[in-house]
């Protein structure tokens, strides 16, 4: 009955606080809270509707852009970055090998080659993901995190203002090659992000992300 | 908008684009306020709660995947159990009812349980097995976000009573709903 009585909304604040730690802790509890809140929702409509004052927007924008900046500033001392410039360093020494020869082929393609480093907060998947325009192709470096059991990545790319598009379900290893044509090539230099997902074993059923994102992050030009 | 036009908005928002959170946010304030306004009964705080809402639909966004209900009725809840969490823990209850609403009282007349009909028809049928003053209470505690303590003192029963009668009344329901 906690469950029914959490959605409805009737407990004292001591119940509900011990509720909510339930819902993120006790998947069985969180499934049976969703179902009361299917059962219930209907009764939702007897809310009226009312539009919010502009200044609401403008508050929400203001504590989005001020959360973002925090984030940054969190980011030179994340764990997540010192991981992400450990792997740099040896993407940089491999690079170190590679200019020789990205210099001589220069005269002929202007080489395109950039990096990300794929993380979000709260997991600890990471990815380090490797661009180069030329060979038109997309490595990727599983830095750390496991999928869960019965779960795939997939790989995603989001250009501004646009819904994401699959670039496949990543395999299992420690290294990936994907052979990219060429709008998605010309995409991807124009900035476009890339996110990984957690999805049903073969990526996602429906065409668009369906999982919680487990990595992102965009390219830089190295 | 389609709830499928707002699953996808709920999705992009998870990836952090924030043009679709705009979208997002044009779409569905006005249901979510008037969620707040109803149960905060409070504009002010009801503005406020309104921004916490969608600062944490701009973080948790991604929690829907996981979530069996539609992508309206989603954020409708997240909507609710803040406002209900705030004016838990708000010490003393606004005393003037509905002075802060300036629209007519929203419990569902004819109208809108017609419009709601449909998926909604079941719970209504349901709610309507009930005796009247307990599905009263069960409306209540859902749109305004009573608590026991408030359901018990308006009812004039004991809190204990007020409990009781409200598990039963959620048992039968289940009962109703599952046949």
């Amino acid at each position: 009955m906690a469950a029914a009585e959490y959605v409805l909304g009737v407990q004292p604040l001591d119940e509900r606080q011990q509720a909510a730690r339930r819902v993120d802790t006790e998947p069985d509890f969180a499934r049976l809270v969703d179902v009361w809140e299917v059962r219930l929702a209907p009764l939702a409509a007897g809310y009226p509707e009312i539009e919010a004052p502009f200044a609401v927007k403008q508050a929400i924008d203001r504590r989005l852009s001020r959360n973002d900046r925090k984030r940054r500033a969190g980011f030179w001392s994340s764990l997540v970055l010192w991981r992400g410039l450990a792997g740099m360093a040896v993407l940089g020494f491999a690079l170190a090998l590679a200019v020789p020869y990205v210099l001589e082929n220069r005269s002929q393609t202007p080489p395109v080659r950039m990096v990300a480093s794929l993380a979000a907060p709260g997991t600890d998947v990471q990815y380090l993901a490797m661009f180069d325009a030329q060979k038109a192709e997309l490595g990727l470096s599983h830095v750390s995190g496991e999928r869960e059991a019965n779960r795939d990545f997939e790989l995603w790319m989001i250009e501004p203002n646009k819904a994401p598009v699959s670039m496949g379900v990543i395999p299992v290893g420690s290294t990936a090659h994907m052979t990219l044509d060429q709008p998605t090539l010309a995409k991807l230099a124009g900035g476009a992000v890339l996110a990984i997902t957690l999805e049903p074993p073969g990526g996602s059923p429906t065409g668009d992300p369906t999982g919680p994102v487990v990595a992102s992050g965009d390219l830089r030009q190295i | 908008m389609t709830p499928q036009d707002i699953t996808k908005l709920i999705v992009r928002t998870s990836l952090k684009d924030r043009s679709a959170f705009d979208q997002l946010y044009r779409a569905t304030n006005a249901k979510l306020f008037g969620v707040c306004l109803r149960v905060l009964n409070d504009r002010a705080e009801a503005e406020e709660a309104l921004q916490e809402v969608f600062v944490k639909i701009w973080t948790k966004a991604d929690r829907f995947a996981i979530s069996d209900l539609s992508p309206i009725s989603w954020l409708v809840a997240v909507a609710r159990n803040h406002a209900i969490d705030r004016i838990r823990a708000r010490r003393k209850p606004t005393v003037d009812i509905d002075t802060a609403l300036d629209v007519a009282d929203p419990t569902p007349g004819p109208e809108q349980q017609a419009v709601s009909a449909g998926e909604g028809d079941r719970v209504y049928r349901c709610l309507d097995e009930l005796e009247e003053d307990r599905a009263a209470a069960v409306r209540g505690a859902y749109l305004k976000g009573e608590s026991y303590a408030e359901l018990a003192e308006r009812h004039g029963v004991p809190l204990n009573t007020m409990r009781t009668w409200l598990r039963r009344s959620l048992i039968k329901l289940r009962e109703c709903l599952e046949r």
